[in-house]
């Protein structure tokens, strides 16, 4: 990976951070392919297989992943249709989980920038921390990692695939009205 | 009780004091005459479907383990170490011969006997009863539908008595065809700073909210339009015993607007009209509450939740997705995907009733406000008992007489020392 891609992709994330924090939502939107596929998935509590705290019964049943799997819930399942009706609901002066606004802060960081599996597709790590300030003094923090997809269309990069992993088990948020 | 619960509740003037939603001493005695009480909901038995799968949960505030054992048997059991009274089962999920407390080591089967006790030779002299310090069950347990549901009280009606009239409004939600419904993987959980009452009212039939609160998601394409929605018929409709359903018309198959959705309604209509018989000619249920604070939706989303106590101003909701069994896989997966757009923490719909549940218990903090009643007057004097219903039923769809009957339940609950006084 060169010094310049590195630079240009840290750029375009913290690019987009900054679209997110100003509410830009629809230049935020340009940053997405249009076959994008952004994903949000829970987690689950689950003792690890060699856990001495349960004699497991049925081996054959036992689920050990704690992420939610693509066939289970997640807190977001979004392409770029349904993301686009996310930002025109936000655009209708009843969005009530956002009127007024939160305040939000996207701090990017740990990014990694690899060749991904296709051909001028790049794989790219990062973690965020997300500050959201509401109302008088409403204060949630939304940490976790996001595994992103980047390929350039017409010269500029844009995201084909989004996997965004909450450090939360029991969301501690009331709600989740912004974006990763 | 020094509480004087007649000043609380007056549903007959349609008017409910504040303090039931920001006072602790109120909220300790519905610990108490509400959630130790009540038959409560725990999950749906495709859940836990084979021996030795578990899933933790609560009741009121009380950790419960759900267990099948390994004969095939539910059932549930504070999830409490004995010894030293250490949370047991610190997992969601999963399946298990055994539970260990990670403090001491004591071990327990999955029928809730103690099996076994570290140094239990040598330390206590081989002279401690362990039938005597098993986990400690519920005191009934019983599953309607696939629902199952248990209750602390071993006074407490039994649950085809707890339910009532209500099982047919369940069978609505979950037996609509041969096989019931199963639960889509995966758990909706998350924090709302708000008394559980407001949204358990909200979702036993507060259509009022929809047309205004949702409307954004409504406009801009999460669910249907409104106008699709103005069918005639339909109403908020009290089976009895606090139990609330929200009803549209029997046109309105209360569906997502997925052209895959809506085809799939079509092609089981007549099926579940031959199933549920001709109430479903006057109503489709959509939306509803088991007394005290287990809800269900089939709308945009089809999900059920527990909204989980924990304190006067604080909930844990534990919401799922369920789909026909019997529905094909494209269905199911249209549902899932369709429904966590629509509800759960982030949808498009429900992340805009947070704000107004939490202001709904905060304001209450003030003293002077918690002076004035809140008002729960829409259409009073404007429902009636339907025979063909078996249901206290409103004239007109928006109305509220459900929370009217769902409040004075709870008076009712909260005034009665035993069963036999309710």
């Amino acid at each position: 990976m060169t010094e310049e891609m590195l630079r240009e992709v840290e750029q375009f994330l913290y690019r987009e951070a900054r679209l997110l924090d100003n509410r830009r939502f629809p230049e935020w939107l340009e940053l997405f392919s249009d076959d994008v596929r952004y994903w949000m998935p829970t987690r689950s509590n689950r003792y690890p297989l060699n856990s001495k705290a349960i004699s497991i019964l049925d081996a054959s049943r036992y689920e050990e992943e704690e992420v939610s799997g693509e066939d289970e819930l997640a807190f977001m399942e979004e392409t770029k249709k349904t993301l686009e009706m996310r930002v025109a609901r936000l655009d209708t002066g009843m969005a009530w989980a956002e009127d007024p606004p939160s305040r939000t802060r996207h701090i990017i960081t740990n990014i990694e920038v690899e060749q991904g599996d296709s051909p001028g597709e790049l794989q790219v790590y990062s973690n965020f921390v997300m500050y959201r300030n509401r109302g008088e003094r409403d204060e949630d923090f939304y940490v976790g990692s996001r595994e992103d997809i980047l390929r350039r269309e017409a010269g500029q990069l844009r995201v084909s695939y989004r996997k965004i992993v909450l450090d939360q088990n029991v969301l501690l948020a009331k709600n989740i009205s912004n974006f990763f | 009780m020094v509480l004087d619960v007649k000043s609380l509740v007056d549903a007959e003037a349609g008017l409910i004091s504040r303090r039931i939603f920001i006072e602790d001493e109120i909220y300790q005695e519905e610990l108490e005459r509400i959630f130790a009480r009540c038959w409560l909901f725990l999950c749906h038995e495709s859940q836990i479907p084979k021996p030795g799968d578990f899933i933790t949960t609560y009741m009121g505030e009380d950790s419960v383990l759900v267990i099948r054992d390994t004969a095939g048997k539910v059932g549930a059991f504070l999830n409490v170490c004995a010894h030293r009274g250490n949370r047991l089962c610190r997992a969601d999920n999963g399946n298990a011969a055994t539970f260990t407390c990670a403090y001491h080591g004591w071990t327990y089967g999955n029928t809730g006997d103690l099996q076994a006790v570290p140094n239990l030779q040598d330390a206590y002299y081989d002279d401690l009863d362990r039938s005597k310090w098993g986990l400690i069950p519920v005191a009934q347990l019983d599953t309607y539908k696939g629902l199952v549901f248990a209750t602390f009280d071993k006074n407490a009606p039994s649950l085809t008595d707890y339910l009532g009239e209500m099982a047919w409004y369940l069978d609505c939600f979950f037996d609509r065809r041969e096989g019931g419904v199963e639960v889509v993987g995966g758990v909706h959980r998350w924090i709302i700073p708000c008394n559980w009452k407001l949204p358990a009212e909200n979702f036993g039939g507060d259509a009022y909210h929809v047309a205004w609160n949702h409307l954004s998601a409504l406009t801009s394409g999460f669910t249907r339009a409104p106008a699709a929605r103005q069918t005639p018929g339909g109403g908020t409709i009290s089976p009895g015993n606090g139990h609330c359903i929200l009803a549209v018309g029997a046109e309105d198959y209360s569906a997502a607007p997925v052209e895959i959705i809506q085809e799939y309604e079509e092609s089981i209509r007549a099926e579940t009209l031959d199933r549920l018989g001709p109430r479903l000619e006057k109503i489709t249920p959509n939306v509803g509450t088991v007394f005290p604070h287990m809800s269900f939706l089939r709308g945009s989303s089809r999900s059920f939740r527990v909204w989980h106590p924990k304190g006067p101003d604080k909930i844990e909701v534990i919401s799922c997705q369920f789909v026909d069994t019997a529905a094909p896989p494209e269905v199911k997966e249209a549902l899932r995907i369709t429904g966590l757009r629509a509800f759960g923490p982030s949808g498009a719909l429900e992340q805009d009733d947070m704000d107004n549940w939490e202001e709904c218990t905060r304001t209450n903090r003030g003293a002077v406000t918690r002076r004035y009643a809140l008002n729960y007057q829409m259409g009073l004097g404007h429902d009636r008992f339907d025979e063909e219903l078996g249901a206290w039923s409103s004239d007109f769809r928006l109305s509220d007489s459900n929370p009217r009957y769902f409040y004075q339940r709870w008076a009712q609950l909260m005034q009665a020392d035993t069963w036999d006084q309710v």
